[in-house]
């Protein structure tokens, strides 16, 4: 039987692929990254179609504003962001078709022959589930999530870093 | 059952046009939209499996938190190395970046 759950899983599946498929589809970067930011929403969605309320809207949120500054650093590195050009960015194109082609193929083959068990078809509440997660992040997994703020920090002292402009001593 | 399989596979799919990207793009802003649509599948992936089979594992959900730290440190660094390239060369385009093979 059809659910209303496997639906919506196809419908914003195929809405992900397609904005995905998008982003090295165009020449115009900004549409890039605007695509990326559909495929990301999409995502999003697809973790509230699956229940996970609290994951969906914080990838949508963070997404929408990485995808945003990535159009702006788009806009600020390319020759042509509109596109207007049509200038081609790719190479390797038949061996990168040909990666991705067997990689799909292959995790497909595993999903499809692979004995997934019993489905589970209960799952806590929206606000059980936040207060679980909040448990698990405050107990068992305080260290991992603290060792994610750490790293949060080493990369953006790393990023500014890595960006100062450096300048010899002569030009000071 | 055909649940699971449903997201697996959309993850599978989102994973091969990601790779594709990442191995197929000469710059390095392309480069790094194909890794997150990689890591995108990735968390689609984590998410069905919490759902459809261990939905009392609450460390699934943290994965994915890391996995969205590991996406937005991705785009810092990543970031901060195009700006570094553009000042230094006047592009972002990996087939310039020949002389850092050294």
């Amino acid at each position: 039987m059809i659910s209303i759950q496997l639906i919506l899983l196809i419908i914003f599946g195929l809405v992900a692929i397609w904005f995905g498929w998008r982003v090295f589809m165009t020449s115009s970067m900004v549409r890039s990254a605007l695509s990326l930011l559909g495929s990301m929403v999409a995502i999003g969605a697809l973790f509230l179609v699956m229940e996970a309320e609290f994951l969906g809207v914080l990838q949508i949120m963070m997404m929408g504003t990485e995808m945003s500054i990535m159009a702006v650093f788009m806009m600020m590195y390319m020759m042509d962001p509109g596109g207007l050009g049509n200038m081609d960015m790719s190479h390797q194109k038949n061996l990168s078709i040909a990666a991705g082609v067997a990689v799909t193929v292959l995790i497909t083959g595993a999903v499809l022959f692979a004995d997934w068990g019993t489905i589970v078809t209960q799952v806590p509440s929206p606000h059980e589930q936040n207060r679980l997660l909040g448990m698990e992040i405050l107990k068992r997994s305080m260290m991992i999530f603290e060792t994610a703020g750490v790293t949060i920090l080493t990369g953006m002292i790393a990023s500014i870093a890595v960006a100062l402009s450096i300048k010899s001593s002569r030009e000071k | 059952m055909e649940l699971l399989i449903t997201a697996l596979i959309i993850a599978a799919i989102l994973f091969g046009i990601g790779l594709y990207g990442a191995l197929s793009q000469t710059n390095l802003v392309m480069i790094m939209m194909g890794i997150e649509l990689m890591l995108g599948a990735a968390m689609v992936n984590l998410v069905a499996f919490w759902r459809y089979l261990h939905p009392e594992a609450f460390s699934i959900q943290m994965f994915v938190l890391v996995a969205m730290t590991v996406m937005a440190l991705e785009g810092a660094v990543g970031f901060a190395i195009a700006t570094q390239r553009f000042r230094t060369s006047g592009s972002v385009e990996m087939e310039e970046s020949a002389e850092l093979k050294g």
